[in-house]
């Protein structure tokens, strides 16, 4: 069965491997001890001590804290009960005039903002840039996952949670 | 007729029975075991890799035949070999998205009872183009043949070429201003165009008198025709070595187990849970000669996708929310939506074991009835249905990412593709024929980026894995156009830890003709439609065409005097605009005005790919390697990713590593100081909502979402708190 180290692991998560070992991995057969090394990898990579039960971005994850279960920032920033739009509780610039476009774009052609605006998603508290959404005005915030936990845990690790 | 059918059943009662099986047991055809397979694993992965092989091999050859730049050069063709009831066993690279319409095809034709009228024998040879038997747009040409055994019907054998030019109501393929079936150009739906492995001399008349380019078409038949022989060959060869009853069952295990493996796949690879994202798509068609006024000739399409993956690692994508169809080029059959889904899977999941049409049955699409995914009125164009479905295949792929993430394979991960607009074009060609003909050097785009590295640059389009821009020199034959430029776009690639690939901008000469129309499609306006991932912004995806009229380019030339091979990067001014003279046009969305002559300056730009992870986290030392090799602007470099740079002695850019540290602490707390919490956005944003304070295409975006979907309306009323309908649609029943 393949398996890699946590350390080859943690570098390929922080893009750090050479090409050519990367290469390798993305052609081999997966490795089905990954999820576990990887989470091992995001959990020492973090400060706080809640144990994360699964990534959802490049610096959010769920992760169980006492009696709940709740998306965290990398920076220990609580954005609630994971089964909630973490969205909702995150701080947002919404770049809606050619102004506000243009210092993203600065050498391109644009939108029209009466059509399409960008919405950044921020850590309230690090000023990590978790989501771009690009969407029309008025369009309602998208919540991008909800995974089934429990399912997934129960039925595809064959580990409760 | 049938000389002696495969089983007792004929083939269209057969078809019935398999599908019946496959409803009953879950397993394709009823196979719950895979017998062969448990018998005798090396043989029979062996026989599968030599049936991939005879595939790769018959359009290798294929390719040599053909004389469109489209299909040797690019690769713009796919063949592969089928079941008596049309499920793809095997197929070879290529535009591999038609492995699955062709299926579509060939069950469309048992279905229909060709059986009896026209009736199917050995050496017969069908052919389609019409999206709603089984293709995606009329360009995309298909060939089967049936594979007979000692008079037994074993399978099928079939190939699709691309076509450059299809007739329609503007040159090339990508008929932009088609508005509807009729306009759309050369149809042949599911026909028996051959026999006794001769194409009819009554079928090529046909092409060539409703063709402005007729070679490409008819030599693509050939070259067709000859890979579908050639496989039949191949195939015929085998069965007489195996054995014809060995055949019928393992050709059969193959898609069950390529079935199993993707639903294996997921579980592997993804986390269940429901997944969502959308993108959009604008068009702008105000005062353009030739739309007619059958429809809003500015409009704009919202694409929501809701995936949900199910434990037993089913993954169903649901389109419900999206526009309904309309009098465009840009609608999409069923097939087409099909063959969008399993491109992409063959590009995310099937990377390994037997890729065939069991994955397509792993997966289930659903398709709201009256929208642009499934129209209600077969008399649509489906003519560029590129147009939205790369866009919404690009979102299918970032909701897989997020799962691959989720799930720790983050080398998987991938923001997507993107739209790839492509330049029609005809009139009189340089050696003074009429000609037309697609380029299709818009077959290598810039790719989303990749959770761990940089997109691709110039070398990813959704439908096709092979992706090639094709030389310069050959495709300078074809057309009356020289180039005078072929450069990356600074800054296409969306902006990220990981940036997207980036596009290139072809500018040509227009030379040697005095009649050349030129017009582009696939070509979104006003809005992104594309997105990033984790963070990362989208591409800018919404560039104008710049073309110079009457140019005094040969007087610049004979005196030495410089150029213009670029538009620049001053989206005010263009460089051509700085260094030729001449009438200067700026044209939004598709091309399409008056002809073209010697002279005359054109430029095209096509896409790159949305970023990933949030741009302040970006290797200094690569932007500078970026800034260095013209894929990124200084200005940028220091706006968008914080990035303080300094030159070395010979002036080249470099990373000043603690001033972008410094750069970046002070741009996060900016951002900080500008952000508002969300809760005050809603609170604020309201109001707009409630008195619809939008643009008038928006509006009408909201009302047609919510005529053809409740849920649509439920979240957007329960999201704003507000009553969508009667915002909306006033008047409207509640």
């Amino acid at each position: 069965m393949t398996s890699y180290s946590k350390e080859v692991l943690g570098d390929l998560a922080a893009g750090k491997l050479p090409w050519p070992q990367t290469r390798r991995i993305m052609s081999a057969y997966k490795d089905d001890d990954r999820f576990f090394k990887m989470v091992a990898v995001y959990q020492d990579r973090v400060a706080w001590k809640d144990p994360i039960l699964l990534p959802v971005s490049d610096h959010l994850f769920i992760c169980q804290s006492g009696d709940e279960r709740i998306t965290r920032c990398e920076c220990g920033h609580s954005f609630g009960d994971y089964r909630k739009n973490w969205k909702l509780k995150a701080a947002i610039i919404v770049r809606n005039t050619e102004e506000a476009l243009r210092e993203i774009y600065p050498n391109s052609d644009i939108p029209d903002p009466q059509w399409m605006e960008i919405r950044e998603f921020i850590c309230p508290e690090c000023g990590t840039m978790h989501e771009v959404e690009a969407a029309a005005p008025g369009y309602p915030i998208v919540h991008d996952f909800e995974p089934d936990l429990e399912g997934f845990y129960r039925e595809w690790l064959g580990k409760p949670l | 007729m049938l000389d002696k059918p495969a089983s007792a059943l004929r083939l269209r009662e057969r078809l019935i029975e398999s599908e019946r099986l496959m409803e009953e047991t879950g397993c394709y055809d009823g196979i719950t075991e895979l017998h062969l397979r448990n018998q005798d694993p090396l043989k029979f992965e062996t026989l599968h890799t030599k049936l991939r092989a005879y595939c790769v091999s018959a359009r290798e050859m294929a390719r040599r035949i053909s004389a469109s730049p489209g299909v040797r050069e690019v690769g713009e063709m796919v063949v592969a070999i089928y079941t008596p009831e049309g499920d793809a066993i095997a197929l070879s690279n290529g535009i591999m998205v038609h492995v699955h319409t062709m299926s579509r095809f060939i069950k469309w034709m048992i279905k229909n009872n060709y059986e009896e009228n026209p009736q199917i024998r050995e050496g017969d040879i069908f052919a389609n183009n019409d999206a709603f038997i089984g293709t995606v747009q009329v360009p995309d040409v298909m060939d089967v043949v049936p594979i007979f055994h000692e008079g037994t019907l074993v399978g099928w054998a079939g190939a699709v070429c691309h076509e450059l030019e299809a007739g329609g109501i503007t040159p090339g393929g990508d008929v932009c201003l088609a508005q509807e079936r009729f306009t759309e150009g050369l149809f042949v739906c599911a026909e028996k165009i051959g026999e006794n492995d001769e194409i009819r001399r009554d079928y090529v008349i046909r092409c060539e008198r409703n063709l402005r380019m007729p070679i490409y078409w008819v030599l693509d038949e050939k070259a067709k025709v000859a890979s579908c022989i050639d496989m039949r060959e191949s195939v015929k060869q085998l069965i007489s070595e195996i054995g014809l009853d060995y055949w019928m069952k393992v050709s059969k295990e193959f898609i069950e187990e390529g079935r199993r493996a993707q639903l294996a796949r997921t579980r592997q690879l993804t986390v269940p849970g429901i997944y969502r994202g959308h993108t959009f798509y604008g068009h702008v068609t105000a005062g353009k000669p030739g739309f007619q006024l059958l429809g809003d000739p500015d409009w704009l399409y919202n694409i929501p996708i809701e995936m949900e993956i199910t434990t037993d690692g089913k993954i169903t994508m649901d389109f419900e929310g999206t526009q309904p169809w309309g009098y465009h080029s840009m609608n999409c059959t069923p097939a087409g939506m099909d063959g969008g889904m399993f491109v992409t899977l063959t590009q995310h999941m099937n990377f390994e074991g037997l890729v065939n049409d069991g994955a397509w049955m792993a997966t289930e699409l659903k398709l709201p009835h009256g929208t642009w995914t499934n129209p209600d009125n077969e008399m649509v164009a489906t003519a560029t249905s590129w147009a939205l479905l790369l866009p919404a295949y690009g979102v299918f792929q970032r909701l897989l990412s997020r799962g691959f993430v989720a799930r720790g394979f983050v080398e998987e991960a991938f923001v997507g593709q993107v739209n790839s607009p492509m330049i029609e074009m005809g009139g009189e060609s340089q050696y003074g024929t009429p000609f037309g003909m697609a380029h299709f050097e818009c077959a290598a785009a810039g790719s989303g980026a990749l959770a761990i590295a940089d997109g691709l640059d110039t070398a990813y389009v959704g439908w096709n894995p092979e992706s090639d821009m094709g030389n310069i020199e050959v495709w300078e034959q074809s057309m009356p156009m020289v180039y005078i430029g072929r450069s990356i776009v600074p800054n296409s690639g969306g902006a990220g830890k990981y940036r997207g690939g980036c596009s290139f901008v072809s500018t040509w000469l227009i030379n040697k003709t005095s009649h050349l129309r030129l017009h582009t499609s696939e070509h979104s306006s006003r809005v992104f439609d594309n997105g990033g991932m984790c963070g990362g912004y989208p591409a800018p995806t919404c560039q104008k065409h710049r073309a110079v009229r009457n140019s005094n380019i040969h007087e610049l030339a004979a005196k030495g005097e410089p150029l213009a091979h670029a538009p620049g990067i001053d989206p005010h001014v263009s460089d051509y605009e700085k260094n030729i003279g001449g009438d200067h046009v700026l044209v939004e969305g598709p091309y399409i005005t008056l002809p073209h002559k010697s002279g005359d300056i054109f430029s095209h730009s096509y896409n790159g790919g949305g970023g990933y992870g949030d741009a302040l986290e970006r290797d200094p030392i690569k932007s500078a390697w970026d800034v260095e090799n013209g894929y990124l602007t200084r200005e940028a470099a220091t706006q968008v990713f914080g990035i303080v740079l300094k030159d070395d002695a010979d002036g080249y850019p470099l990373a000043d590593i603690d001033a972008t540290v410094e750069r970046r602490a002070a741009m996060r707390k900016q951002r900080l100081a500008k952000a508002i919490p969300v809760s005050d956005w809603i609170d604020a944003e309201r109001s707009r909502v409630e008195k619809a304070d939008f643009a008038p295409e928006v509006k009408k975006m909201y009302a047609s979402a919510i005529k053809l979907s409740s849920r649509f309306t439920k979240d957007f009323s329960e999201f704003w708190t507000v009553d969508a309908k009667s915002i909306f649609m006033p008047g409207a029943k509640p």
